[in-house]
């Protein structure tokens, strides 16, 4: 189905089902929820007012996970050059208020930690894992986004992971 | 020959393409090493993917900026319609629109820069012939008869068309009295005296 952007009824049914996904790439980019929010409104706020024709849904959610991704990585640039990196890796990055009980704090706590080693890999990397692990997308999809080849997209999923792996073998996360 | 992690990679994100595909499940099969190996990168990509933001923590956030958007954007794009709404011309119009001005443009040129008789032969209806021969030049001296005022009239013109209208006019000179006022009744005056006439 033909989408354009600017008509009403096509964009709430784009921001009904693109926003979940638009909104995790922006927060495991950022990792922090009201910036993220910022930049997922702001990515859909360009994708009205642009007034754009796409051939499909998927090629709008295309468009709308690369801006967001651009809006999250500049963000966090900016962010590394006005606080340097010592505060960034101090900061806890975990949303929501912790319940009691043994697992779901072992949980919280493993998220945590995996969520700060995706903040700590570098750019071209953490866009690849992000689309990969959190808005669920195939090699294809991610290369379309990134404007990458597919094989790019290969290699860059597995040292990405090889990455995570190391830095959560040193937080002694459970990882059998 | 055992798998390395790219392609255990690979084969666990399933994107691994046949032959290699059915190879990896074979190799697996048999090899505990490299199944040991898979099943803890199965794992880290759970780990990993387990971190993720979830949909209850999203909602607030989606209903917040939609009602953002709606509140600036959508509601107000219905009021402001007409005025702000942008004006956008296709290519396609845009040559139209240049072709249509040629045509009139040279269209002009063939009915009016042209003589009447081809224009004739085009639309008969609007020939015009201009020439010496229809050409009328109106001048003010022309129609000098309508324009004539009773300064221009001489007093024998005066008196012979009030004469012809039947009015009998008696006129006299200032300070001379007739000296035979029984020749003069029945005649009318008709040679001019005086530059000074009196009614």
């Amino acid at each position: 189905m033909e989408i354009k952007s600017s008509d009403e009824q096509m964009f709430r049914q784009v921001y009904e089902d693109v926003f979940p996904v638009v909104m995790k790439v922006a927060y495991h980019v950022t990792y922090n929820i009201d910036v993220a929010e910022d930049i997922c409104q702001e990515a859909f706020i360009r994708f009205y007012d642009k007034d754009m024709e796409f051939a499909s849904e998927d090629d709008a959610k295309y468009w709308l996970i690369r801006v967001t991704k651009n809006l999250a990585i500049n963000h966090v640039k900016r962010k590394m050059r006005e606080q340097g990196m010592i505060d960034k890796i101090k900061k806890m990055p975990a949303p929501g208020s912790y319940k009691d009980g043994g697992d779901e704090l072992v949980l919280k706590e493993t998220q945590a930690l995996v969520r700060e080693a995706v903040e700590k890999l570098p750019e071209k990397f953490r866009s690849v894992i992000v689309l990969k692990e959190y808005a669920d997308m195939d090699y294809k999809q991610i290369g379309k986004v990134l404007q990458i080849s597919e094989s790019n997209v290969k290699v860059r999923v597995h040292r990405a992971r090889k990455m995570m792996e190391s830095m959560l073998d040193r937080e002694e996360v459970n990882v059998p | 020959m055992c798998l390395d992690d790219q392609i255990l990679n690979t084969y666990l994100d399933g994107e691994l393409a046949e032959p290699w595909k059915t190879q990896v499940e074979e190799h697996l099969s048999y090899c505990p090493a490299c199944k040991a190996r898979y099943e803890q990168l199965k794992k880290l990509h759970e780990v990993i993917a387990g971190a993720v933001l979830t949909d209850e923590e999203i909602a607030p956030h989606q209903a917040k900026v939609l009602s953002f958007i709606e509140h600036n954007y959508l509601n107000k794009k219905r009021k402001i319609s007409f005025f702000h709404r942008k004006l956008r011309v296709g290519i396609p119009t845009i040559i139209t629109a240049a072709a249509a001005f040629v045509v009139v443009f040279i269209g002009a040129f063939v009915l009016f820069g042209t003589s009447g008789d081809q224009t004739a032969e085009i639309i008969p209806g609007m020939s015009m012939n201009v020439d010496s021969a229809n050409i009328m030049q109106v001048r003010a001296s022309d129609n000098i008869a309508a324009s004539r005022t009773l300064d221009s009239y001489s007093l024998e013109e005066i008196l012979k068309y009030l004469d012809g209208k039947g009015y009998d006019v008696d006129v006299r000179l200032k300070g001379i009295t007739p000296l035979d006022p029984t020749s003069a009744v029945g005649q009318p005056q008709s040679e001019p005296v005086s530059d000074e006439p009196v009614l």
